[in-house]
């Protein structure tokens, strides 16, 4: 999708440096901006939390988050009535929305019913390989990591995106997330081709190293820039079926890491329970157990190297306040917001950016 | 004004502000109790405030940073830190 009209670059009247201006200027500088603020606006009752649905999985992939860490350990409960009752208390403190992962939440499809049931909002994150009950109206992200040959060295599966294409195209709740690795980059025309000609939509992920990895598919200063050139080139190929702004590329292709860039508010890097992501959200893990001081979008990642698309939607996202500088970092922002919507929320669709160009991510140098 | 006189008022005022910026309903600036927790009986979260920060700092000029938000709790915390950070000191 192209930016609508001329888009917003330097603030206008530019004598103001950023910083100075007022929000209700900000505001009113441009009638695009406040109609997407006021779009955007409307979802700020969203409060998260993360959900491993069972030990189990019908794969076994390189890097996986789900297989680092204590929480690997940990018994699956697959009691549906304990998830009810779960659910039930989780709507009581506040969580309106649910994003159920690991391993593979497509075995356990009972307990995705209950979870849709008691909070109908939410995301299943999938491999893809098993279809999800249509009744079950929750955004479904399902992963890719390549090409059909990459998938089967990487996942150890033939014929993946085939069969997720077979199980998952043309399904309004599907977005297919390509993660970019430092080996699959240009793998990513060929896959892209696929999703759009049978009608697939998909975002950008940026593989994000677990603690402790030491594998050959985390990113380097090379595959960081070759990957924001390669989004921004299928961007423009696939302008209808690529959900991504261009503000993503940045934040998600800077060399530092997201945590660096805005200070994570996940509970895992953030001592403050006073308000936000560190008071309300928890990572519950398949044992329904969960612990403050592991809890985040995907745990056990290497804070310096979290890229991840999840943690940029409530890292970016959390972070309006020092965006709302001057016109063009606020419209970055809701561009970004609007984009995490429509890949996280059934039924919000993505408008046009307003930001055409790449905007420094405030009080950092771009990239 | 004197100051008690100002501190009502910048407490009405706050009080303006964040029922119509949260879309508040059955409460006025008068009724609204400027002891009342925001964040715990009212359900303000991370980005409600955040609107709310940008709007007082449009009103009243101030400069509220990110780590004072714990300090913005009620309408009475607000008007406090208000008063402490206006730049023209009544």
């Amino acid at each position: 999708m192209k930016a609508s009209g001329n888009p917003i670059q330097a603030p206008a009247g530019a004598a103001r440096p950023a910083g100075e201006w007022k929000f209700s200027d900000i505001l009113a500088s441009d009638p695009r901006i406040r109609q997407k603020w006021e779009k955007v606006r409307k979802y700020f009752f969203l409060r998260e939390s993360t959900y491993d649905m069972t030990r189990k999985c019908n794969i076994r992939c390189e890097g996986c988050y789900y297989y680092r860490g204590e929480k690997a350990g940990a018994d699956g409960i697959e009691d549906p009535e304990h998830w009810r009752q779960l659910m039930e208390e989780e709507k009581q403190r506040g969580i309106t929305y649910v994003v159920l992962a690991g391993a593979e939440p497509s075995l356990v499809p009972e307990l995705l019913d209950v979870c849709y049931d008691r909070i109908p909002l939410g995301c299943i994150a999938t491999n893809g390989l098993i279809p999800i009950d249509k009744k079950v109206d929750y955004r479904i992200h399902v992963s890719v990591w390549g090409n059909d040959a990459t998938s089967q060295q990487v996942r150890n599966a033939k014929n993946m995106l085939s069969r997720q294409i077979q199980n998952y195209g043309d399904d309004p709740r599907a977005v297919f997330v390509y993660t970019f690795t430092r080996h699959n980059i240009g793998e990513v025309y060929e896959v892209m081709d696929q999703l759009a000609q049978n009608n697939c939509r998909a975002t950008f992920n940026m593989f994000s190293a677990p603690a402790g990895y030491a594998g050959g598919l985390a990113h380097d200063a090379q595959s960081l820039e070759k990957t924001r050139q390669t989004m921004e080139e299928i961007g423009r190929q696939y302008p209808d079926h690529v959900i991504f702004s261009p503000y993503h590329r940045v934040v998600h292709t800077h060399r530092l890491g997201l945590h660096d860039l805005f200070s994570c508010p996940y509970p895992r890097a953030n001592a403050s329970t006073d308000i936000g992501l560190g008071r309300s959200f928890r990572q519950y893990r398949a044992d329904l157990t969960w612990k403050r001081d592991t809890a985040c979008c995907v745990p056990d990642t290497d804070c310096a190297d979290c890229r991840h698309y999840a943690a940029g939607s409530a890292v970016v996202t959390a972070r309006m306040f020092r965006h709302a500088a001057c016109p063009e970092t606020f419209a970055a922002w809701l561009d970004y917001v609007d984009v995490y919507l429509a890949v996280w929320v059934r039924g919000y669709e993505k408008s046009p950016d307003l930001c055409d160009r790449h905007t420094a991510p405030p009080a950092h140098h771009l990239f | 004004m004197n100051h008690e006189a100002n501190f009502e008022q910048t407490v009405l005022g706050v009080a303006g502000i964040v029922i119509e910026e949260l879309k508040l309903e059955d409460v006025t600036p008068e009724t609204f109790d400027p002891d009342l927790d925001m964040i715990d009986e009212v359900g303000v979260d991370s980005m409600d405030l955040a609107t709310v920060a940008l709007v007082l700092q449009d009103e009243y000029g101030v400069r509220i940073d990110e780590e004072d938000y714990p300090k913005l709790k009620t309408i009475r915390m607000i008007a406090e830190y208000i008063l402490e950070n206006s730049p023209v000191k009544t």
